[in-house]
C-alpha cells in the first residue's frame, strides 16, 4: 500500500479513501472538540459535532441552494427550491415553539428595511458569481474546491466592510422584527410559518409547471433536506439560537485585520455588545463559528472518505477572480442583510420571522443580475 | 491543489488553537443574539431603541 502524499492523492485504497486529508480532517475536529471540552463547554462540541453532519449531510446531497435558486430562475425547474423549504418546514417544528415557550432559546430575527433589502440583493448577485452561498461556500471549499477557499477568503473581508456600513444603512430606517409567534402564539406561529412554506411552495410549482419544467424534488434533495433540517434542530438545541454561518466569517476577518493592525474601537458594529464580545473572546466562544469549523472539517471527512481530496487543476483566472467577486459581495451583504441562505432565509423563516421571506426575495432579484454577470467571467447561465 | 489546501488547514488550525489559547473565554459558546438589545443574529440593536 502506497504511503500518503501531498503531491500524489493516496489513491491505493480501493475504495477510494484519501487517508491522509480523511485523518486531518478527523484529527482538527478531535483537536476543537478536545479544546473546549477542557474548558467545559460540552454544549459547543456539540455545536462542532452539528456543524460536522451539516457538512457531511450537504457534500452527500450535494445540496445546492445557489444551483437551485439558478435553475428556478432560467429554466423554472423549481424541485431544488422546493428541497430547501423541506428543512425550513423540518426546522420549523421545533425552532417556532420552542423559542416561544423555553427561556434561553431565541428565534432568529432581524428588523425589516433598507438595509436588509440592500444587503439580501447584494448578496443575490454575489452568490451566482461565487457559486455558493454562504453554507455552500463553507461546505464546498471544505469538501476540496479550491475556487471556493478563494471565494471564503474574500466572503470574510466583504463581511468585515459590511459591518462597517451596517450601522450606516440601519440610519436609513427600518421596523422592528416581524415574529408570527408574538402575534399568533407559539402554535398558531408554526401554523402561519407552515403555512406560508406550503403557499411560497405551490406557488414556485405553478410557475414550474407553467414553464414545462419539472417541480419535484429529488431524491437526494427529500432525504438530505430532512436530515440538514433535523440538524438544524440539533444546532438549535445545543446553541440556543437556530444556525448561523456568516457572523463567524466576519469574526475570523476581523480577527485578522486587527492581527495587521486595524483598530475597530471606533467601528460602531464592533461596539455593539454582542460583536465586540465576539472579537475579544476565544474564537471557539462563537457559535456560528464553531459548526462553521465543523461544517468545513466534515467536508473535508466525507470528500475525502470517497475519492482523492482536492485533485482537481485549478480553475481559469477569470472563475478565481468571480469567486473572488462573489465572495466579497456576498460578505458585504450578508452582513447588511442579517446573514445569508441559511441565518437569515433558513433561520428566519423557520423562527416564524418575516423578515426570513423579505430577505428571500430580495436576494431572489440579486440573483437574476448575478446570473447575467456570470458570462463575464466565463461561468455559464445554467 | 493539495499543497495548498495542506497549508490552509495546518495554518488554519494553528490560527484557531493559538486565538483559543491567547484569548479570555466565558465559559460557554454564545451568539450576539444572547446579549441584551440584540434585534438581529449579529447583535444590531432595535430600529425602536434608537
Amino acid at each position: 500500500m502506497s504511503t500518503a502524499t501531498l503531491s500524489a492523492p493516496n489513491t491505493g485504497a480501493a475504495l477510494g479513501i484519501d487517508r491522509l486529508f480523511l485523518s486531518l480532517a478527523l484529527a482538527a475536529t478531535a483537536i476543537l472538540i478536545a479544546l473546549v471540552l477542557l474548558d467545559g463547554q460540552t454544549a459547543s462540541a456539540l455545536l462542532i459535532v452539528g456543524g460536522f453532519g451539516l457538512g457531511v449531510a450537504f457534500l452527500k446531497a450535494e445540496f445546492s441552494y445557489t444551483a437551485s435558486w439558478r435553475r428556478f430562475l432560467t429554466r423554472g425547474e423549481a424541485g431544488g427550491l422546493i428541497g430547501g423549504l423541506i428543512v425550513i418546514a423540518v426546522a420549523a417544528l421545533a425552532i417556532v415553539p420552542v423559542a416561544a415557550l423555553s427561556k434561553g432559546f431565541g428565534g432568529a430575527i432581524a428588523p425589516l428595511g433598507v438595509s436588509l433589502i440592500v444587503g439580501a440583493f447584494v448578496f443575490g448577485i454575489g452568490m451566482q458569481l461565487a457559486n455558493g452561498c454562504g453554507s455552500g461556500t463553507l461546505y464546498t471549499a471544505g469538501g476540496g474546491s479550491g475556487r471556493m477557499l478563494i471565494a471564503l477568503a474574500f466572503f470574510m473581508v466583504g463581511s468585515v466592510f459590511g459591518s462597517l456600513s451596517l450601522p450606516a444603512f440601519l440610519r436609513l430606517g427600518g421596523i422592528d422584527p416581524v415574529l408570527a409567534s408574538d402575534y399568533l402564539g407559539p402554535w398558531g406561529g408554526l401554523i402561519a410559518t407552515l403555512f406560508s412554506l406550503v403557499l411560497a411552495a405551490a406557488i414556485m410549482a405553478a410557475v414550474a409547471v407553467k414553464r414545462g419544467a419539472n417541480w419535484k424534488p429529488s431524491r437526494n434533495y427529500i432525504v438530505g433536506g430532512i436530515a440538514i433540517g433535523l440538524l438544524c434542530i440539533f444546532v438549535f438545541a445545543a446553541g440556543g439560537h437556530p444556525w448561523s454561518v456568516t457572523f463567524g466569517y466576519t469574526v475570523w476577518g476581523a480577527k485578522i485585520f486587527q492581527a495587521l493592525g486595524f483598530d475597530f474601537s471606533h467601528s460602531e458594529f464592533w461596539q455593539w455588545a454582542g460583536p465586540k464580545h465576539a472579537l475579544a473572546e476565544s474564537v471557539l466562544s462563537d457559535t456560528s463559528s464553531l459548526t462553521d469549523f465543523g461544517m468545513l472539517f466534515g467536508a473535508m471527512a466525507a470528500a475525502a472518505a470517497t475519492k482523492p481530496f482536492a485533485a482537481n487543476a485549478w480553475p481559469p483566472v477569470k472563475s478565481l477572480l468571480a469567486a473572488a467577486v462573489g465572495g466579497l459581495l456576498m460578505g458585504w451583504g450578508a452582513r447588511l442583510g442579517f446573514g445569508c441562505n441559511i441565518g437569515a432565509f433558513v433561520g428566519g423563516v423557520a423562527s416564524g420571522s418575516l423578515h426570513g421571506w423579505v430577505w428571500f426575495g430580495s436576494a431572489l432579484c440579486g440573483c437574476l443580475i448575478g446570473i447575467r454577470l456570470r458570462p463575464l467571467f466565463g461561468l455559464s447561465k445554467d | 491543489m493539495r499543497k495548498v489546501y495542506m497549508a490552509v488547514v495546518l495554518l488554519g488550525l494553528v490560527a484557531i488553537i493559538g486565538n483559543h489559547l491567547t484569548s479570555p473565554s466565558s465559559g460557554r459558546a454564545v451568539s450576539p443574539e444572547d446579549f441584551a438589545g440584540a434585534c438581529a443574529p449579529c447583535g444590531a440593536p432595535c430600529p425602536s431603541k434608537k
